[in-house]
């Protein structure tokens, strides 16, 4: 263990943690007038002693208590005196009433407390490295309760005794070590185990003195940890500690960001050392002040920060000839110059639709209105895409149809007021997990959740939590599912008639359509694969709740029906009048930190920012007048249309901003036909990924710790990225597409990303009260943001819809053609692990790959007995397209007939087998059904081999294009 | 059993038919519920609002020349889409996706 040089605790100047009341706060009118100190001051009440004390400027000394945790009056350190009241109450258990007269500095409380912190003290280790780095707070509080003179008069030269000579330090976790030495078994992590990430992996044991805390019997790395971190930020001492802060020291500057992983967009303290280039990071601290996480957060965010300097990141522009050639580092004027030469070459050659660009989910809303910006003004045409494409488009094809905009209606707080919860296709606790907490806290309160998935995710029984339904449907049968449920509610009469007559439009057709007999539980059964009643009983119970939410992620969208399942979420919302008020409404959980923003940046092919279809002269109007150019009235290609344009040899060069389309998309083996179809790729990255491999310009990206911009997570909110360093590359991501737009002779200039905001604002109404100085007053804002909402909007829809009325939608289910056979007659359906995001680019390049260093082959004991699978064999994956290697876990989380796997790691190339089958809206591919055959490895693979890559195109000659394209 | 939308798909066939025939037959099962002038238009009013023009140049192309691939309620569509009869106050709804 390394020592820095000792401070003398507290923190670093300019680096004032946040404020810690002591206990949560109470919501109510302050209505209680307190006195403490001579001081008074105005809480609600139930607000503990403490806390007011600390609202009027005075921090009592504590132990047990912190704000994020319900008091727990253990320590005894917190003690205070009342008038009138006997003995020295602990402040933190003790509640305010009106009128109250509290000392918190008699000669009493200091004998107690001085009594209190020399116990704690003959407990702790007189040499322990945090009081010497400041990361304990034991000797601040010994110098603060007039121990230290006691104890640490010598603080600096520590000696070798150590209290106990008991346990070992456990380093096992990667992330942080436990100390049972420094431990004074304050429980604030046991309790913020439980209370906030709700895994309860921790306990106490022992009695008195040899009391400690444990993660069970083992180690913490074996444990049920989840590495979330909450233990290790609620401990005061430095028995819990990230390892970080051991090897480097403690934090000299912090800078307040966004996590960059998932939708959820935890807020952040950034805590480095040093400055410019040369700064690290210590470790970044969840900020109780993120209005999406509220102080909480995962093991990505919290620890898997580091890929960010992993040597494999790519520092310097690189060119190539050909794709079987070395690349060559060249400087960013030639690069630009290569790409704006090559995509006008292209275009001669080829006409002005023959590229385009993809965005990226991953970058900041900035970066991705400037690059549908270069598509639609400098390209000339409007072919700019989202990886959105492949998982959330259904939802912004739905929720449009349905609701009138493209979004989630609630934002996550809305859930501690729901009563009955609906998760269809999303498992929060791996892929959302600070909502996914949350939704466990609100579930041990008594709330009630109905789960509709193939496989048993976590949720339906994990410590405190049980739903109340589990309903294991087949895959690909969602909308049979959701016109069960709305057909039980609405022939039983249990239909919000009100709401649906004040409310909504084609109420009519969609009654006389959904009370038809295909729709009943019992004819969709067949489908389906539930129980009639389990049905019926589940949608009783989500009919007669007070308030009931629908969750729901990519099991909804990645279907060849996922827009209809959208729209069938949506009819099921309106018909039990659950929209328009907090703990209710629809609610898609995003897959990437920014596919709402993407999404809202106009990066859909016919959309221009806003959701606003590119066919509307007006809306055209607005931007041909500020980026004085033309724009094409006309949609441009999707990611699989320009997949398929590119083999046909219409499309022939295209700008892939930070996304990995030859790992993410489906039937790789067709898409990397089209990319060797093409004659320019260029791909902007922090790694060569996959996709570079095919690439003939590769541009080096920045980390989101050297961005700066906006991310907008899953519930509309709009964080603030602020960059801990300048970009490492030398130049920012949208000033390397301004730069490329200019080299093709259509000027971009920007100042500052804070400008590119402001553009934005001034041409989308929804945006029209956004810019970075307001982001920064506020914290955060979810959109809409304007005159009528100045602070954002918390809920939508609240009297109205967007669209006016909200529109019912007849959802007929259409069976996807993706059929199982004798040949393939298992169904393959994929998924996501906590520990691991995404194609795996960043966290397989972090100490995350501990927990997941391989995607596994789930299948139910049947079906891997009958094929005499078992457990840790390699087998051989196959489809109708391809075929790929894995490893089976055998797992009665399974249904028979269903296999499950994850798409984290490149080498298992589980795309290789999906097809490019897709949702009939919006082609988002169809991922979560794939029908397949396992086998123990090496059996009969040539002739799978031979199947695979038969991908044959017999493009149509195009007759009067220019006739069509009129119209 | 519940609405298949109208035809029968062999999944084998499918995944060599040509992108405009495959996902324009998706499309018109998923509107093939509403009766048939409805259908078409809905159908027509889609491709009008998500295609790129090559693409529906590539399926009018399909239709032109009688590919029997194509699916019936799709050709119908298409013809419609050819005869203007699209109102192009539709495309003013929000769209999404
Ligand atoms: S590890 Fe830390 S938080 Fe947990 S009981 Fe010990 S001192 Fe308290
Ligand atoms: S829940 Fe999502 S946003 Fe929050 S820390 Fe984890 S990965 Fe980041
Ligand atoms: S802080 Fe109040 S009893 Fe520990």
């Amino acid at each position: 263990m390394t020592t820095t040089t000792p401070r003398s605790g507290g923190p670093a100047p300019g680096l004032a943690p946040e404020p810690d009341y002591g206990t949560p706060a109470v919501r109510g009118e302050a209505t209680a007038g307190v006195t403490v100190d001579g001081r008074h001051v105005q809480v609600p009440p139930g607000t503990s002693v403490m806390r007011a004390a600390r609202e009027a400027g005075i921090e009592i000394p504590k132990l047990c208590a912190t704000d994020r945790l319900a008091a727990f009056g253990s320590c005894r350190l917190c003690v205070v005196e009342v008038d009138g009241a006997k003995g020295v109450p602990a402040s933190c258990t003790t509640p305010c009433v009106d009128g109250m007269v509290v000392r918190t500095d008699t000669e009493q409380v200091r004998q107690v407390r001085h009594g209190v912190m020399e116990l704690y003290l003959s407990d702790h280790p007189a040499d322990c490295a945090g009081c010497a780095r400041g990361s304990c707070e034991m000797q601040d509080l010994a110098r603060r309760t007039g121990v230290a003179q006691v104890r640490y008069g010598l603080v600096d030269t520590p000696t070798a005794t150590h209290v106990d000579g008991g346990a070992a330090r456990d380093v096992s976790n990667p992330y942080f070590d436990y100390d049972p030495q420094a431990c004074i078994v304050c429980s604030r992590c046991v309790r913020a185990c439980a209370d906030i990430q709700g895994t309860f992996a921790l306990t106490v044991q022992g009695r008195g003195f040899d009391a400690r805390i444990a993660p069970g019997p083992t180690d913490f790395l074996g444990s049920e940890c989840v590495s979330c971190g909450a233990c290790v930020q609620a401990c005061p001492t430095d028995a819990l500690v990230e390892k970080s802060v051991v090897q480097l020291g403690m934090p000299t500057r912090a800078v307040d960001t966004t996590c960059a992983y998932c939708g959820v967009g935890c807020s952040f303290r950034a805590e480095v050392q040093g400055s410019g280039p040369e700064t690290r990071v210590v470790r970044m601290m969840p900020s109780k002040a993120g209005g999406a996480n509220e102080g909480h957060s995962c093991v990505k965010g919290r620890f898997a920060y580091g890929y960010a300097n992993h040597p494999d990141r790519q520092m310097h522009p690189m060119v190539r000839d050909s794709i079987d050639q070395e690349w060559r580092v060249v400087s960013w004027e030639e690069a630009v110059t290569r790409v704006a030469d090559g995509f006008r070459a292209v275009q001669a050659e080829h006409g002005v639709g023959s590229i385009g660009g993809i965005s990226s989910s991953r970058c900041t809303n900035e970066e991705v209105y400037v690059v549908q910006k270069m598509v639609r003004a400098a390209f000339g045409n409007n072919n700019i895409d989202t990886c959105a494409r492949v998982c959330h488009s259904p939802t912004g094809y739905g929720l449009s149809q349905t609701f009138g905009t493209s979004a989630g209606t609630q934002d996550f707080a809305s859930v501690d007021e729901t009563d009955v919860m609906l998760l269809i296709g999303a498992n929060p606790t791996d892929a959302h997990p600070v909502f996914g907490s949350r939704m466990k806290r609100r579930l041990r309160q008594g709330a009630q959740i109905i789960i509709a998935d193939p496989r048993r995710i976590d949720l339906v029984r994990t410590p405190h939590v049980e739903a109340a339904h589990h309903l294991p449907l087949l895959p690909g049968s969602n909308v049979a599912f959701i016109n069960a449920m709305a057909h039980t509610i609405v022939s039983e009469g249990l239909h919000d008639e009100q709401f649906l007559r004040e409310r909504c439009e084609d109420v009519e057709d969609y009654l006389q359509f959904i009370v038809r007999e295909e729709n009943s539980p019992e004819t969709t059964a067949e489908a389906t694969g539930i129980p009639p009643e389990q049905l019926r009983a589940a949608a009783r119970l989500f009919a007669a709740a007070p308030n009931g939410s629908i969750y729901y992620g990519l099991g909804v969208t990645e279907h060849s029906q996922g827009s209809t399942m959208v729209m069938g979420l949506a009819n099921l919302a309106m018909v039990t009048g659950n929209i328009g008020r907090p703990g209710v409404g629809v609610n898609p959980l995003r897959g990437q930190n920014n596919v709402q923003g993407s999404c809202d940046m106009g990066s859909f092919p016919h959309e221009l920012p806003g959701y606003r279809h590119v066919g509307l002269d007006d809306v055209r109007d607005i931007y041909e007048s500020l980026w004085h150019v033309t724009i094409s009235p006309q949609p441009g290609l999707r990611i699989p249309n320009m997949f398929d344009a590119a083999i046909g040899g219409t499309f022939k060069g295209v700008f892939v901003h930070g996304e990995d389309i030859a790992q993410s998309d489906p039937n790789l083996h067709h898409v990397r036909q089209a990319l060797t179809s093409m004659d320019l790729v260029v791909v902007q990255d922090l790694f060569l990924n996959e996709t570079a491999k095919y690439a003939h310009v590769f541009l080096p990206g920045s980390s989101f710790l050297e961005k700066d911009g906006t991310f907008t997570n899953a519930e509309r909110r709009l964080n603030r990225v602020r960059p801990v360093m300048p970009s490492l590359v030398g130049k920012d991501e949208w000033q390397i597409v301004c730069d490329i737009a200019t080299a093709m002779g259509y000027p971009m200039h920007y100042e500052s990303a804070a400008q590119i905001m402001d553009e934005i604002a001034a041409t989308t109404p929804t945006f029209a009260g956004v810019s970075f100085a307001r982001l920064d007053e506020e914290g955060s804002m979810q959109w809409p943001v304007n005159d009528k909402a100045p602070h954002g909007t918390p809920t939508m829809h609240v009297d109205g819809f967007v669209r006016g009325k909200g529109r019912l939608v007849p959802t007929v289910y259409v069976p996807t053609t993706e059929t199982t056979n004798r040949r393939y007659p298992l169904v393959l359906t994929t998924g996501r692990i906590l520990t691991q995001y995404n194609v795996g680019a960043q966290t397989r390049r972090t100490a995350n790959s501990t927990w997941h260093p391989e995607d596994v082959l789930e299948m139910h004991p049947a079906d891997a007995q009958m094929r005499g699978i078992s457990t840790g064999d390699r087998v051989e994956l196959s489809s109708r397209v391809g075929v790929t290697t894995l490893t089976a876990l055998v797992s009665d989380r399974m249904q028979p007939g269903v296999v499950y796997t994850t798409f984290h790691h490149p080498v298992s190339g589980t795309n290789v087998i999906t097809t490019e089958n897709s949702d009939w809206a919006t082609n988002c591919p169809e991922y979560k059904v794939t029908a397949v055959q396992v086998a123990v490895a090496n059996a009969g693979r040539a002739d799978l081999a031979a199947r695979a890559g038969t991908d044959t195109v017999d493009p149509v000659a195009g007759v009067a294009d220019a006739e069509v394209a009129r119209r | 059993m519940s609405l298949q939308g109208g035809f029968e798909v062999d999944s084998e066939a499918r995944m060599h038919e040509p992108p405009e025939i495959r996902l324009g037959g998706d499309v018109a099962r998923a509107f093939a519920h509403y009766p048939p002038e409805r259908a078409a238009h809905e159908i027509a009013t889609h491709l009008r609002k998500f295609w790129e023009p090559r693409m529906r140049a590539a399926v009018v192309a399909r239709v032109a020349q009688g590919d029997s691939r194509v699916d019936p309620l799709l050709a119908e569509a298409v013809r419609r889409y050819l005869a203007g009869d699209i109102d192009s106050g539709e495309i003013a709804e929000p769209s999404g996706g």
